[in-house]
């Protein structure tokens, strides 16, 4: 049986059919809002439209532009209604400048043909440092505004979080970079936030949960004497922030370690019995092993398939959750607490 | 958020309270050889399995008279997930590991033995795979075999649980029981093994996110229930239909017919929700006690109103999408002078204070047009229409549409202007589809309900007050229809049913929609 990142299945073939576009150089916003407005007009009539939200992409380059709107075209069924990405060709140039592209594509939806429409900006000079102007007149009305920063963290006071409902952030990404952790952390008080890795993270999350169901081995988290998580910086903290966050566990028990895959261990004992609890992903086989050993007691192993599609699937998993997580919050803080 | 032991011990602190996780349990199917395993069963606990919903202490126990060994058990459930699409090699590593906590009981259930070994692999189970002692029985045989089942649980101390920690439910399958006594019989007999508590009577119509967006409809939204009441509402429709004829089942129809088949279980629990008050709480007791409480309202019918308020029908040949297609007494199985029902529409009345005066019209058949099943609110016209009538002559009253199955969703019509000079008004209708406004996948029904009784969540499955309300308000037409006093319509296949059906609506000055 499988488990993937998401569903545990694979990705379904995407058949995307583009029923009308646009494009032009040196153009306003107001321009391209009327494009997508005389586009909408024949989308109407091709295709159902059920708007869920809006999806802002903030990239550094026209081929990075490309690279996620495949990724989120992957989401296929499972697609936001309308995707602007915001492209910084060039920050340094003297003049602002736009040029702009409008798609609408139809998807098929068990069957029903939904619309969903895509824009791209590339965007010159100061107008880099505004693109909070651009995201406003394209938004759905009434939806929310998810902006996806796929390599960057913004810092508490850019402009762009207050078109923002929702930030979604890779801490797999920017794990290395000193400070990301607390800047994320310091923008979470502001907007809610979304980090892919922490979606990625739901296969061991799950996993480690569920090895600690039932009466015979939930006591054994009331005594904890060590933890261990290797893995990517930022990711291992996160995952340690968690479980650390969750049993109200002291620094002293956690050791930390730098690998290529994400495992961890503990070691806690109950009634006089040592208990061994541990996911890790051995090799580049697509498989976590779970396994529990209780002394004198039931000892089991699990494996669990983690599905392809890691972006797109833990980007559509992410944009399912619109509020602010308070698991993700209280571990991200608890994992700050291990950096310091 | 952290861990306070002392005061939630039960809780998993790690568990994420959105994703529902099973709790470690034996899951032990009785009829594995079956259809319902084949079909059902086993792609949901896969699918349960692809979601990481349940932990590594889960073992599933197949139970039958076919022989078979662990080996072949796990082999046959292998060909089975797979032949429904789940399975292949991208998935080799889990299924291997999931599979090895599956065993196989060969023996027939009024056999001592066959619950002596039951009992022996459970304990089993719980050494070796951590278990918990916790046991999910679920009854997918006829329903004859269902007390010989129970009893053999009860008489081996299988049906209680072995601690306070762990515990033993029992899902059963419709239907229960054939009529009002039998239930009662029946529960006389689950209740000698299990607290009620214990007991999981399933409804796969429950299972439906369609089915539980009716409530979500009702009670999340400021809108719709101020006017979901007598005062703005002219009459309900229910149409439960079926494009399809009995197929391969006409032995088992033939004892069963449309008022047991679907009147009794998923018409009387789609009709619950749409008449129920506002529930106190959203949990099992609390939508429950409601739903029983507007069966309570139904009008129990006396056989004069049998007759004149219920309709009967067969169908006969016809023709269905350019299809030619037999009459129901042609059908494989089925007696060439049978007068089972096919066919069955209603009229029901609901004395409460919220529904006083309005009718609610069911219909329900086989070999319909198509298959949809929707719940269909028709509003009251306005009071004083200030259009000449020529200019509202194509409005039709207002309705709100609960789309059920397929294309699932929402429709509302109205009235809207004609664009023109002149002023005319016309009734269009806007639609909302379910699937296209969600980013989440929809699970199977089964999925979602084995799930919830391996949690403990009773909530849509059904009470035993509830199956015995629902028999009280089908009992009378049972008798009725017994003396076969009452006519039997006939209906063309692929038409929307009888005459006889048309006229017990149009009586009331009213119409069926065309679904």
């Amino acid at each position: 049986m499988a488990t993937a990142v998401g569903e545990g299945v694979p990705a379904p073939s995407v058949d995307f059919d583009t029923i009308g576009s646009w494009e032009a150089d040196h153009v306003t916003a107001n321009q391209v809002e009327k494009a997508l407005s005389d586009l909408r007009r024949h989308e109407e009539r091709a295709a159902t439209r059920t708007s869920v939200l809006t999806l802002v992409i903030v990239v550094g380059s026209t081929e990075e532009a490309g690279e996620h709107l495949d990724v989120v075209r992957h989401l296929g069924a499972r697609h936001p209604s309308r995707t602007l990405v915001l492209v910084r060709a060039d920050e340094e140039a003297s003049e602002s400048s736009l040029d702009g592209s409008v798609s609408v594509c139809v998807v098929d939806r068990g069957g029903r043909q939904v619309a969903v429409e895509e824009v791209v900006l590339e965007i010159r000079g100061q107008a880099c440092f505004h693109l909070d102007s651009l995201v406003l007149p394209f938004t759905l009305p009434d939806l929310p505004v998810a902006v996806w920063l796929p390599t960057s963290i913004p810092s508490r006071g850019d402009p762009l979080l207050e078109t923002a409902d929702r930030v979604v952030v890779d801490t797999r990404v920017v794990g290395y970079q000193p400070d990301a952790l607390s800047r994320l952390h310091s923008i979470s008080h502001r907007v809610a936030v979304t980090d892919l890795s922490w979606w990625r993270l739901k296969p061991w999350r799950n996993l480690f949960a569920g090895l600690f169901e039932g009466h015979i081995y939930r006591p054994f988290l009331n005594n904890v004497q060590h933890l261990e998580v290797t893995g990517h910086a930022g990711p291992r903290h996160l995952f340690a922030g968690w479980v650390m966050s969750r049993l109200d566990l002291p620094r002293s028990v956690v050791h930390l370690g730098d690998a290529e895959h994400l495992s961890a261990k503990l070691v806690a004992t109950y009634e006089g019995r040592r208990g061994s609890f541990a996911v890790e992903r051995k090799g580049d086989e697509r498989v976590i092993d779970a396994s529990v050993e209780i002394e004198g007691g039931p000892q089991f192993q699990q494996k669990v398939q983690i599905g392809e599609e890691w972006q797109s699937r833990s980007l559509a998993d992410a944009l399912g959750h619109m509020g602010h997580n308070q698991t993700y919050e209280a571990a991200l803080e608890a994992a700050l607490g291990l950096l310091r | 958020m952290t861990f306070d032991p002392t005061s939630a011990p039960e809780q998993n602190p790690l568990a994420d309270p959105e994703d529902r996780p099973a709790p470690p349990a034996v899951f032990v199917i009785f009829g594995a050889s079956g259809d319902l395993t084949s079909r059902k069963l086993m792609p949901a606990i896969e699918r349960l399995a692809v979601r990481r919903l349940l932990p590594p202490g889960f073992a599933v126990v197949g139970v039958a008279r076919t022989e078979m060994s662990d080996d072949d058990f796990r082999e046959r459930m292998k060909e089975l997930v797979e032949k429904g699409g789940g399975g292949g090699p991208e998935v080799r590593h889990v299924w291997e590991s999931f599979v090895g906590g599956f065993r196989y009981v060969a023996g027939d259930y009024d056999d001592k033995d066959t619950f002596d070994r039951l009992k022996d692999v459970l304990e089993e189970l719980d050494r070796e795979r951590g278990t918990s002692e916790n046991r999910l029985f679920y009854l997918a045989t006829p329903p004859s075999t269902f007390p010989t089942v129970i009893n053999g649980l009860k008489e081996h101390g299988l049906s209680r649980p072995t601690s306070n920690d762990a515990f033993v439910r029992v899902v059963i399958e419709k239907p229960y029981g054939h009529d009002l006594q039998s239930a009662l019989e029946l529960d006389r007999v689950v209740h000698d093994a299990f607290d009620e508590n214990q007991v999981y009577r399933i409804d796969h119509y429950l299972g439906k996110e369609t089915v539980q967006n009716v409530l979500a409809l009702r009670f999340a939204n400021a809108i719709f229930e101020p006017i979901w009441n007598r005062r703005y509402v002219d009459h309900l429709q229910i149409t439960v239909a079926e494009s399809l004829g009995v197929e391969h089942r006409g032995s088992f129809y033939e004892q069963a017919g449309a008022l047991r088949d679907i009147v009794q279980n998923h018409v009387m629990q789609v009709l619950s929700m749409t008449l129920m008050e506002p529930p106190v709480t959203f949990d099992a007791d609390g939508i429950r006690d409601e739903k029983v409480k507007a069966l309570k309202a139904v009008e129990i019918l006396t056989p004069e109103k049998v007759n004149t308020q219920v309709v009967r029908a067969q169908y006969g040949r016809g023709w269905i999408g350019g299809e030619e297609v037999e009459g129901y007494r042609e059908e494989e199985g089925v007696n060439p002078h049978s007068t089972t029902e096919t066919y069955v529409a209603m009229k029901l009345k609901v004395d409460n204070w919220r529904w006083a005066g309005v009718p609610v019209y069911v219909r329900t058949g086989k070999r319909l047009p198509k298959r949809v099943t929707e719940v269909a609110l028709q509003f009251h016209r306005v009071p004083h229409l200030p259009f000449h009538l020529k200019q509202v002559e194509d409005l039709e009253p207002d309705a709100l549409v609960l789309r059920i199955q397929p294309d699932e969703g929402i429709t509302l019509r109205f009235g809207a202007k004609v664009p023109g000079q002149a002023f005319r008004v016309r009734s269009v209708s806007m639609d909302f589809f379910y699937g296209a406004a969600f980013l989440e996948e929809t699970p199977d029904a089964y999925e979602r309900l084995l799930l919830d009784a391996l949690i403990g969540d009773a909530t849509l499955f059904i009470r035993s007050d509830e199956v015995q309300r629902a028999w009280r308000i089908v009992d009378p037409l049972l008798q009725a229809w017994e003396t076969d006093d009452v006519a039997l319509a006939r209906y063309e296949s692929g038409t929307w049913g009888p005459r006889e059906a048309d006229e017990l609506i149009e009586a009331d000055g009213r119409r069926w929609r065309r679904p």
